[in-house]
C-alpha cells in the first residue's frame, strides 16, 4: 500500500493541493481531504472507460487511430482544435502546435464559459490576486453569480470563508460574506449577507455601485430589485473593507451583458481602489482552463479563439470561437481534447459537429466520443499520468500520477505529438 | 470613374476572406492580374477569379476606381476594408468586416453585413441599405478605439455594441438598435431614428459625443441622469445635414422637436449626452 500526499485534485479551478491518495497494487482504495466530486472522480477514474481505440465505431490500432485522424486534419481546409481545459499544459501546448501545423483554429471551452471575462479584461484590465493573499487578508469576500457550495465545493474552506489567516486571526468570524445571485442558492446560509437581484440586472447594480463609491448620490429608489439602503450599505462595507474581493462565476460572464459585467465589476474594483484594497478572481470551472488560457497565450498572444489559417496567429471571439465556426458550418473537421462538446453546445453547434469528420482524446465514453469518426482512450492526467495546471488565480501546480495508466494508454500530450509527427509527414514538412 | 465588376460565382460554405477587392489593391492592374490576386479559404490560397467573374475598367487611382460586386457575397469577408480612395458596391450582401477600418472613399451595400462592419473606420462614407449585425463601426477586441472618423448609415436595424469605443465621426440608424449601442464613447455622435433598446451609452465619457434617439428608447441606465429638455440648435443643423447631405429625409420631421437631455455615465464620471426626442 501506497499513500501518496500533496496531490493536487484535477476536478475544479481550486486546485486543492493537499489530498491523500491510498493506492494497493493498481487501485485507487481511499482519498483524504478531498471533496466528494474529487473523492468520486479519483475513485472512480476506471469507471465508464474508453474501451480501445476505435475508428467509426469499430475498433482499431492506435496506429491506425492515429493515422487515420492525421489524415482526417491534414486533409480539412477550416480544422478547429477544442477542448484543453481537462488536461495539463504540455498537452495543450502540443494541440496549440497541432493547430499551427494544420492551419487552424484552437480554441478552449473559455469560449463558452469565461471568455467574456478574458474580453473585459482586455477591454480595461484586471487587479489581480492569489488565493493565499485572499485567504490572509480579506476581511470582505463577494460571491458574484458563483455558488461554491456546489460548483467549488472546498473553496470557502480553504481560501475565502473558514481559513485563519495572518491578518484575519478569526477565520470565519473575521470576514463578512455576501452573495449576489438571481435566485436564493445554498450561499444565503452560508453568507452574511444576500442580495438578490433581479434576472439580467447585474450590469445595472454593478454601474451604480461604481457611481455610489465615487460619491454620486443615487435618486433611484432601487435598482435591478435591489433598494437603495441596502446598496449603500454594501458601498460603506465595501470602502471600509481592509482586503475586499469579488469572485464571480457563470451568473455574472453567461447571462444579460456577458463581458460588459465584468467590464463593469472591473470598474467597481478599480473605483474602490481609490478607497482601499479591492480585487476580483473569476471562479474558473475545469480545472485547467486557465491553463489553457496561459499556454495559449505565451505561444501565441492570444488566450482563445486563435486562428492560424494564415500561418500567423489572428484572434477574434465571435469569428474563430468553436460555437461560431460550428454553428456557421465552416470547420470542416474537428479534434476534440479532453472535453465534451456534443453535450455542451447549443443544438446548432452540435448538429454540424456531427456531420462533420471527429477525433476525440478522452479517457471515458461521452456523447462525443460516440459521434466522432475517430475515438482515442488517453490517460487521465492528475491520476494516471503527470503534468501542469493552473489554479484559478493563476498558480502553477504539478498535477501528479498516483497510479499507471493500462498499457498502451498514452496520456493527451503523447498521442497528439504522434498526430502532428505524422500530419508533418502527409503535409512533407520535417518535424 | 472606371468600373470593375465583380459577378460571384460559386462561394464555397467556407468564408472567402478578399480585402482584395479594394480599389486601392485593383487600381494601376490589368484584368488579369485582378482575377490572380489571391484570396483565402480557410487554410488554402486561391486566386479570386475562382470564385469571381472579373470584367470592366481599371483607373490607375484608387480615387478614379469604383468596383461593381454583382451579387450576394455573405460569406466574403474583408470587402472594401482599409480602403482610401474609390468606390464600393455590393449589390447584395456582404460578409463580416465589410469597409472595417477604411479611411477614405464611399461603400455602398444594398443588402444587410455581419458583424465588424466599418468596425475601427476613420474616414470615408459606408451605407447599409439593410441590416447591420454587431459591432457595427466598433472596436476590435482589445482595442481602446473603434470608430475615429468617417460616417456610417444603416437603413435598417443594427446589433450589439454599435460604435463601441466611438472616439469620433458619425454613425446614423433608421431602424432600431440592440443593447450596448455607443459602449465606452469617448467622442462621435450616433443617430437612432427607430427604438434604442437598454444600456445605451454604458460607461461612455463622452468627450463631446452625444446619442440622439429619435424613436424612443427601452430604459437609461440609473447612471444618467435628466438635466433638461430644450431644443439644442445644432440638432437643427444635424437634422438638416441628414436630410440634405445623405438623403435621409425622416430627419425633417425633427426640426423643430424638442429632447430630453440625459448626462452620463456617472460610473465612469462621463459627460456623454443622451438626447430623446420627445413625442
Amino acid at each position: 500500500m501506497v499513500v501518496h500526499s500533496d496531490v493536487v485534485c484535477p476536478f475544479c479551478g481550486c486546485l486543492c493541493d493537499d489530498l491523500e491518495v491510498t493506492v494497493e497494487g493498481d487501485e485507487i482504495v481511499g482519498v483524504k481531504n478531498a471533496c466528494a466530486i474529487s473523492r468520486s472522480k479519483f475513485m472512480n477514474h476506471g469507471e465508464n472507460r474508453l474501451q480501445e481505440p476505435a475508428i467509426d465505431g469499430k475498433k482499431a490500432s492506435l496506429e491506425k487511430a492515429i493515422e487515420e485522424a492525421a489524415g482526417i486534419l491534414a486533409d480539412a481546409k477550416r480544422p478547429l482544435v477544442y477542448g484543453l481545459s481537462s488536461t495539463d499544459c504540455g498537452a495543450i501546448g502540443r494541440a496549440v502546435e497541432l493547430a499551427e501545423v494544420l492551419g487552424g483554429v484552437v480554441d478552449n471551452t473559455s469560449s463558452v464559459c469565461h471568455g467574456p471575462t478574458i474580453l473585459a479584461l482586455q477591454q480595461v484590465g484586471e487587479s489581480k490576486t492569489t488565493l493565499g493573499e485572499v485567504k490572509n487578508r480579506a476581511d470582505l469576500v463577494v460571491f458574484w453569480g458563483s455558488n461554491p457550495t456546489e460548483s467549488h465545493l472546498r473553496h470557502l474552506i480553504r481560501y475565502s470563508a473558514m481559513p485563519k489567516g495572518m491578518y484575519v486571526p478569526e477565520g470565519r468570524k473575521g470576514r463578512y460574506i455576501v452573495a449576489v445571485d438571481v435566485r436564493t442558492t445554498r450561499m444565503e446560509r452560508v453568507a452574511d449577507e444576500f442580495v438578490k437581484v433581479d434576472q439580467g440586472g447585474d450590469f445595472e447594480l454593478l454601474l451604480v455601485l461604481r457611481a455610489a463609491v465615487r460619491g454620486v448620490k443615487i435618486k433611484a429608489e432601487s435598482v435591478s430589485g435591489v433598494p437603495r439602503e441596502t446598496i449603500m450599505e454594501l458601498v460603506r462595507r465595501m470602502k471600509g473593507a481592509k482586503m475586499g474581493i469579488i469572485f464571480f462565476g457563470l451568473g455574472l460572464t453567461q447571462s444579460d451583458g456577458r463581458h460588459m459585467n465584468i467590464d463593469a465589476a472591473v470598474g467597481l474594483v478599480t473605483e474602490l481602489n481609490h478607497h482601499t484594497k479591492f480585487l476580483l478572481t473569476p471562479m474558473r470551472g475545469h480545472y485547467n482552463v486557465a491553463g489553457a488560457n496561459s499556454v495559449t497565450t505565451w505561444q501565441t498572444g492570444y488566450p482563445y479563439a486563435v486562428d492560424f489559417a494564415r500561418g500567423y496567429p489572428r484572434y477574434n471571439p465571435g469569428e474563430y470561437t468553436s460555437v461560431d465556426l460550428l454553428a456557421k458550418e465552416e470547420a470542416d473537421a474537428a479534434i476534440v481534447i479532453a472535453s465534451d462538446p456534443a453535450a455542451t453546445f447549443p443544438a446548432e453547434a452540435v448538429r454540424h459537429l456531427a456531420k462533420i469528420p471527429v477525433v476525440t482524446l478522452d479517457q471515458k465514453v461521452t456523447p462525443t466520443t460516440m459521434l466522432s469518426r475517430v475515438a482515442i482512450p488517453v490517460a487521465t492526467a492528475g491520476v494516471e499520468a503527470e503534468g501542469t495546471a493552473y489554479r484559478m488565480d493563476g498558480v502553477a501546480l504539478r498535477l501528479s500520477k498516483v497510479v499507471e495508466p493500462e498499457d498502451g494508454l498514452l496520456s493527451d500530450e503523447a498521442v497528439l505529438e504522434a498526430i502532428i509527427e505524422r500530419v508533418r509527414a502527409l503535409k512533407g514538412e520535417v518535424g | 470613374m472606371k468600373e470593375l465588376w465583380l459577378t460571384p460565382t460559386a462561394l464555397p460554405s467556407i468564408p472567402v476572406e478578399a480585402e482584395v477587392i479594394c480599389p486601392d489593391v485593383v487600381a494601376g492592374r490589368t484584368l488579369k492580374d485582378v482575377s490572380s490576386l489571391e484570396v483565402y479559404v480557410g487554410n488554402k490560397t486561391h486566386i479570386l477569379g475562382e470564385f469571381f467573374e472579373v470584367e470592366g475598367e481599371l483607373a490607375e487611382q484608387a480615387s478614379e476606381q469604383m468596383i461593381v460586386v454583382d451579387g450576394t457575397c455573405q460569406t466574403v469577408k474583408y470587402i472594401g476594408a482599409k480602403m482610401t480612395a474609390g468606390s464600393v458596391h455590393v449589390k447584395g450582401c456582404a460578409g463580416m468586416h465589410a469597409g472595417s477600418q477604411m479611411s477614405g472613399g464611399e461603400m455602398l451595400v444594398e443588402g444587410n453585413t455581419r458583424d465588424w462592419a466599418g468596425a475601427e473606420m476613420s474616414g470615408g462614407l459606408l451605407r447599409i441599405q439593410d441590416d447591420s449585425r454587431n459591432m457595427t463601426g466598433g472596436a476590435y477586441r482589445g482595442s481602446p478605439e473603434g470608430m475615429t472618423g468617417g460616417c456610417i448609415v444603416v437603413e435598417g436595424d443594427a446589433g450589439v455594441e454599435l460604435g463601441s469605443f466611438m472616439r469620433r465621426g458619425m454613425i446614423v440608424v433608421k431602424g432600431d438598435v440592440a443593447p450596448f449601442c455607443g459602449v465606452h464613447m469617448n467622442g462621435g455622435e450616433i443617430f437612432i431614428m427607430g427604438q434604442a433598446a437598454r444600456r445605451l451609452g454604458a460607461e461612455a465619457k463622452g468627450n463631446g459625443g452625444f446619442i440622439a434617439c429619435l424613436g424612443g428608447v427601452d430604459e437609461i441606465l440609473p447612471t444618467y441622469v435628466h438635466e433638461t429638455t430644450y431644443k439644442p440648435t445644432f440638432m437643427k443643423l444635424y437634422m438638416r445635414q441628414l436630410r440634405d447631405v445623405l438623403g435621409l429625409e425622416e430627419a425633417a420631421r425633427f426640426l423643430e422637436t424638442p429632447f430630453r437631455r440625459y448626462v452620463g455615465d456617472l460610473a465612469v464620471g462621463g459627460n456623454c449626452e443622451i438626447l430623446v426626442a420627445e413625442k
